[in-house]
């Protein structure tokens, strides 16, 4: 390794992201400690009313519930269809592959609203998927899936599904192939090589995909917003009308700060029980 | 062996034989795969699909100015793309510009970050980098509003107020997106091998000729990975844009947001497919020029 005093790059980043989190953490957290007035005013006095008012109220702990809910549902969803097309693009080169992964790339690239547009028109109560359904005589009432907790869960897989196949695809390749020939020659046949090679090497990879798209989800409020119709109130879409329409900064932050609390213990939470399944497993990663 | 001296051995053979190329012939687990793919690629597309065919379709008669779209389209028409709103246009300009600016300028602390990083030494280096990590963990609508308040404050204090200029989006995305190019340069640094270094060295070169014509060469492919994902973080954001955009800063996916939610008409169909067609070419170039695999193969931590 080149000599040099490396750790001196680092203290310009250091400062402007510091000061970026800091900066933006405090602010809002210290907001959250004072009472709202009218019009955007707040009483100078410290108080924890804001909090008190949200964790005795069963909407908010609703809304958090729900919020959490629908996010291990993405997160479950896409981890489960995502990983067999992460798979076999990493493992098996064909001519498509790079087509595949491209398209895989454009669907991150395209804003979830658009997919929202479609989504609308796709499973609208006289679109094509109730047309079909009707003809083919599964239902007779249209299907309801927009302003329904089933819409926004599958607006958020389309705005998560690209980037969990990215992630999951990096993990695949960082398994040694060498592995599955190994195992292959002393005759285990190929389902056997996925679940206990492939499967076991990919887990820790696959919870990090996990917790990304969750966390992801536990902070985006576009698919509840146009897909819920109103009717799903998730935190992100509270804190944004807390913030935007009722202009209370004291509880949009105090609501803002349980969502910031409540994923940052779920992710220490699981960095410590990947460690310890790590430890036990042995997996060198 | 002949099978004069041993027919049975030879039909039992021959009978295996056959099932293996009855086997090779219809390759169930590839079917299956493949079904699979068109599956999941055919309701992974169809949203677009129908956006993009939406754009095109005219509205049953004339005489009633439908916001309503037919799919598949019975009658093709431009008229929605004649009639995109100047300020979708424009948002689309905005929200190019940014995305390419806070990818470089993410490129621009991330790097050195992730060298320093990886190869200081110096006492409480985890917790720097679980500080340079942590904007991953804000949940994004968190991180939009603690901006609003931050820009908000520091307007009291200091009388010029970031929200609703392109700086104060640009700062809010870059936040967001540093540590995207941290965790992918990191990743290639922990797997780079020293020795490449070392050989240079000896070989002669100066400390700065190694470092541009050895180490950065071999990182490369973790910087545009995280170029990659700074530019889509940026580029596709609603909910941290929703609190700091203004119609003087308006960025693409939240004129689209609120077009949706006030007066819906096809032009934001028409609009959505241009944004497409732009995304296509986008990811084209970087199939083209950098190759997508090779990008995807650096990941993220």
């Amino acid at each position: 390794m080149l000599r040099a005093r490396w750790e001196t790059l680092l203290v310009g980043p250091f400062l402007i992201s510091a000061g970026l989190l800091f900066g933006s953490q405090f602010i809002f957290l210290r907001q959250s400690l004072h009472r709202d007035l009218r019009f955007g005013q707040q009483d100078p006095a410290w108080s924890i009313a804001n909090f008190v008012q949200i964790l005795s109220d069963p909407y908010y702990l609703h809304a958090l519930w729900l919020t959490t809910y629908i996010s291990l549902s993405v997160a479950l969803i896409c981890v489960v269809v995502g990983f067999p097309i992460a798979k076999v693009l990493a493992r098996q080169r064909s001519r498509w592959t790079s087509f595949l992964l491209s398209t895989i790339v454009l669907t991150s690239f395209i804003t979830t609203v658009i997919q929202i547009f479609g989504l609308i028109i796709i499973f609208r109560a006289d679109g094509p998927v109730n047309e079909l359904l009707r003809a083919a005589g599964i239902t007779r009432q249209p299907l309801e899936v927009i302003g329904t907790p089933l819409g926004v869960v599958l607006g958020l897989v389309y705005a998560s599904f690209g980037f969990a196949v990215m992630l999951m695809y990096g993990v695949v390749l960082t398994i040694p192939r060498s592995l599955d020939e190994a195992a292959a020659v002393h005759g285990a046949s190929r389902a056997r090589v996925l679940l206990r090679v492939v499967l076991p090497l990919c887990a820790p990879g696959l919870i990090v995909a996990f917790l990304t798209i969750f966390n992801s989800c536990m902070g985006s409020f576009t698919s509840a917003a146009l897909l819920g119709g109103g009717r799903v109130l998730t935190l992100p879409v509270l804190i944004q009308r807390t913030m935007l329409l009722d202009v209370k900064y004291g509880v949009a932050g105090a609501l803002a700060g349980l969502l910031l609390l409540f994923v940052v213990l779920l992710n220490v939470a699981s960095v410590i029980v990947l460690r310890r399944f790590r430890a036990t497993r042995g997996v060198a990663l | 062996m002949s099978a004069a001296v041993a027919p049975t051995i030879d039909v039992v053979q021959a009978r295996r034989e056959a099932r293996a190329a009855w086997r090779a012939r219809i390759p169930v687990g590839r079917l299956l795969t493949i079904a699979y793919f068109v599956a999941v690629f055919t309701i992974l597309l169809a949203p677009l699909v129908v956006v993009i065919g939406g754009s095109f379709s005219a509205p049953p008669n004339d005489t009633v100015v439908m916001s309503y779209v037919q799919f598949p389209p019975k009658r093709l028409t431009l008229q929605w793309y004649e009639r995109i709103p100047a300020t979708e246009l424009r948002a689309l300009g905005v929200s190019f510009a940014l995305a390419l600016a806070v990818a470089t300028a993410a490129a621009v602390l991330g790097v050195p970050a992730a060298f320093g990083l990886v190869r200081g030494r110096f006492p409480g280096k985890a917790a720097v980098g679980i500080l340079m990590r942590a904007p991953l963990q804000v949940p994004h609508v968190v991180t939009g509003m603690a901006f609003l308040q931050l820009y908000y404050a520091a307007g009291d204090l200091w009388g010029g107020y970031l929200q609703g200029t392109p700086a104060g989006l640009f700062l809010a995305h870059l936040f967001m997106a540093t540590p995207f190019v941290v965790g992918s340069v990191g990743a290639v640094l922990y797997g780079f091998n020293p020795r490449l270094e070392e050989a240079a060295c000896i070989l002669g070169a100066s400390r700065w000729r190694t470092f541009w014509r050895v180490t950065l060469p071999v990182i490369m492919p973790g910087v545009f990975t995280g170029l990659l994902y700074a530019f889509i973080v940026s580029f596709v954001d609603v909910p941290v844009a929703i609190f700091l955009a203004s119609p003087q800063a308006m960025t693409f996916p939240v004129e689209l947001f609120h077009a949706m939610e006030q007066d819906f008409t096809p032009s934001s169909l028409a609009s959505a497919s241009l944004a497409a067609a732009f995304a296509i070419m986008l990811v084209y170039a970087a199939q083209r020029f950098l190759g997508l695999d090779a990008l995807l193969r650096s990941r993220t931590k």
